[in-house]
């Protein structure tokens, strides 16, 4: 085995490429947990986010319109979640589990409805998102590995992480959102539409989610295939979760997982059982986050005191129990 | 509530919500199924009829119910002690791998000793797979939901390492070698798969029901389930029945598991179980872990399932509609507010 050759510089961008739907996907979970709402949904809004974009994008030709319908799609799952979860009281992991069964479901009878397919659809008409090429870097082998042919999905996603740390921390509207998030009482007392602000984190949520599959169906590959997101979006929530819904650290978080599945596939050339290298990311995301779990329950160990233990807990684990 | 029909009056209303629930999403369905342009009833009487008609649609059925009785059950116990456990599906692959292997390889045994043995082994190794959510979850706060669901993947790809490696029966399909035939569960109406699991559900079923509602486990239980403070104000430990009731999950899923292999297959098929846990835990929630509805319920899937074949052989709507309606039933199912709104308004209307 060379270790050379699975830890080259192409790594750093084989991890990117492959934790960048799940970064996105955790983007979606950690907004509407910020207003304590635990998008288990996030799945379900990126397979039906990632099949209309594919969807459009073959029938009209323009990747713009495919994530633009996708994100639209993606808006609709989450607002059918929000009236669900605000108005009528819907558990919200109950409801989005349903979102995912619902998603696999309507995407598998589209797919046969719209397009006659079963299984998969890959169809020259698709049209790519496309990838940024810089010639100029093509003499460097190694920066030319890292940085060139990046699909514009992929930069858009530090754009993201950037923008969404911007409002959370750096606005009113994010200070809000994260009152809403710790103690809404307190929000509602203060004047703070508490109901239209969870509206909101998950309208964003559900856009957001759109496009992580809009992304894995037209950037990361060009077709789709039935329950594609493969358990993407549950790994986006455990990132949100050792994140602490914060988006810098989630993305950090979802890397270990590209990590984890970029080098895997590199070691199934060297004979390693295809189900293990499958099997990897799993095994890790958990694990990382047990990890993460456990250091802050030791963390706030530390801190307690009689004053802390009464505060609001926020994000965490805790607001996840059903 | 202080009416003086008590519980019955509860399991009345609650049908009566079931039923609703379930014209909205039979409603909301026949709309995809006239964007297709094909006829909705024309299509719901096929649906029936791939259900029940006939000795292979209703054994189907029956063969349909078995698992998801068993997993909605695993579900729902999880469920009554406050654990969201979406890991049956994994129970169950894992649970049927071990009642496989046993089958096969144990044959010194003699017939009740072998077949307990089966569904001995699969119990074990589906409630030491639930252990480790459990664990999770009550010692380091690790969302259960998350962590199950990861670990569905990893039990699959698990077992299904071991029936295309080592267990593998060297076929074009990856499957076992089939079990030793005196712990195959014996079936009847033929060619369907109806076998006697049933039997084994039924059972596994009351003694479910009977544990959960009538002994200080099952008090202990639900006590955590509907409020942990209290229960450890009252001195029972909820981290520990945390535990135990993911454990009991467990083995209900691995019995799941045991009776799909050695009643329906007789060998170990990769992916046998896929879709039977979450359709157990569907189940569970439209019914909101009510254990009496739970196997009404999983009739009503299973013969929704089987029913979904004749459907697409008779019309030309894809059999995922099944599905759909299912998860849309689901999702209004979650919403409590929904039908209550109009339960409110008549019992003003009474009392005017």
């Amino acid at each position: 085995m060379e270790f050379s050759r699975i830890f080259s510089s192409s790594l750093i961008y084989a991890t990117i490429r492959s934790a960048t739907p799940v970064i996105y996907a955790a983007l979606c979970a950690s907004v509407t947990q910020q207003a304590n709402i635990l998008n288990i949904g996030t799945e379900g809004i990126m397979l039906v986010g990632a099949f209309t974009a594919v969807t459009v994008s073959f029938f009209t030709g323009s990747w713009i319109f495919g994530v633009l319908a996708a994100m639209i799609a993606g808006l609709l799952m989450a607002l059918i979640i929000a009236v669900g979860h605000i108005r009528y009281n819907a558990e919200i992991t109950a409801i989005g589990i349903g979102m995912n069964m619902f998603a696999i479901a309507i995407t598998k009878f589209l797919l046969k409805a719209l397009l006659g397919k079963s299984g998969s659809f890959s169809e020259p008409g698709i049209v790519g998102i496309p990838k940024i090429h810089f010639s100029f870097l093509e003499a460097h082998e190694g920066l030319n590995a890292i940085f060139n042919d990046w699909s514009i999905t992929e930069v858009f996603m530090i754009i993201l992480i950037a923008a969404m740390s911007f409002f959370l921390y750096k606005t009113v509207w994010g200070l809000r959102l994260r009152a809403v998030g710790r103690f809404p009482m307190a929000a509602q007392t203060s004047g703070i539409g508490v109901n239209a602000l969870r509206y909101q984190a998950l309208a964003i949520s559900g856009l957001i989610g759109g496009l992580a599959g809009a992304h894995l169906s037209l950037g990361y590959s060009r077709m789709f295939t039935e329950n594609m997101t493969n358990g993407r979006g549950f790994m986006g929530v455990a990132a949100m979760f050792f994140g602490g819904a914060d988006p810098l650290l989630t993305a950090a978080g979802c890397l270990v997982f590209g990590f984890a599945d970029s080098v895997g596939s590199r070691l199934q050339a060297y004979g390693v059982p295809a189900q293990f290298v499958l099997l990897m990311p799993y095994v890790v995301t958990v694990f990382v986050l047990s990890l993460s779990m456990a250091m802050k329950i030791s963390r706030d160990r530390r801190k307690k005191s009689s004053l802390f233990s009464l505060s609001g807990k926020g994000v965490s684990a805790e607001s996840a129990a059903v | 509530m202080n009416n003086p029909l008590g519980k019955n009056f509860a399991l009345l209303e609650a049908g009566r919500r079931l039923f609703y629930i379930l014209l909205l999403s039979l409603a909301v369905g026949a709309l995809f199924i006239l964007l297709i342009k094909e006829n909705p009833l024309r299509s719901y009487v096929a649906l029936f009829r791939g259900a029940f008609r006939g000795k292979l649609n209703f054994g189907n059925t029956l063969a349909n119910f078995t698992p998801l009785m068993l997993t909605a059950l695993a579900f729902a116990v999880g469920a009554k002690g406050g654990a969201f456990n979406v890991g049956v599906e994994g129970e169950v692959f894992l649970g049927g791998l071990v009642a496989a292997y046993i089958g096969i390889h144990w044959t010194f045994l003699p017939k009740i000793l072998h077949l307990a043995a089966c569904f001995l082994g699969a119990m074990a190794a589906a409630a030491l797979w639930a252990l480790i959510p459990g664990l999770l979850k009550a010692y380091y706060r690790v969302s259960e939901v998350c962590s199950t669901i990861l670990l569905n993947y990893v039990a699959y790809n698990i077992t299904s390492y071991f029936v295309t490696g080592p267990m593998s029966a060297g076929v074009a399909n990856a499957q076992s070698l089939p079990v030793a035939d005196q712990v195959r569960l014996h079936q009847f109406l033929r060619p369907s798969s109806a076998n006697v699991g049933i039997v084994v559900a039924a059972l596994v079923t009351l003694a479910t029901i009977w544990l959960l509602r009538k002994t200080t486990f099952g008090f202990k239980i639900r006590a955590i389930g509907t409020n942990p403070l209290h229960a450890e104000y009252v001195g029972i430990n909820p981290k520990t029945m945390l535990v135990k009731a993911m454990v009991l999950s467990g083995v209900l899923g691995g019995i799941a598991g045991a009776v799909e292999i050695l009643g329906v297959h007789g060998y170990y098929l990769d992916n046998f179980a896929a879709g039977v846990g979450f359709n157990g835990m569907l189940v569970s929630l439209i019914v909101k872990n009510n254990l009496i509805l739970v196997p009404v319920m999983a009739f009503i899937l299973g013969a929704l399932k089987s029913g979904a074949l004749g459907l697409q052989q008779a019309t030309d709507v894809p059999k995922s509609i099944v599905d759909t309606i299912t998860a849309i039933f689901i999702i209004v199912g979650t919403m409590e507010g929904l039908f209550q709104v109009s339960r409110k308004k008549r019992n003003k209307k009474s009392e005017a």
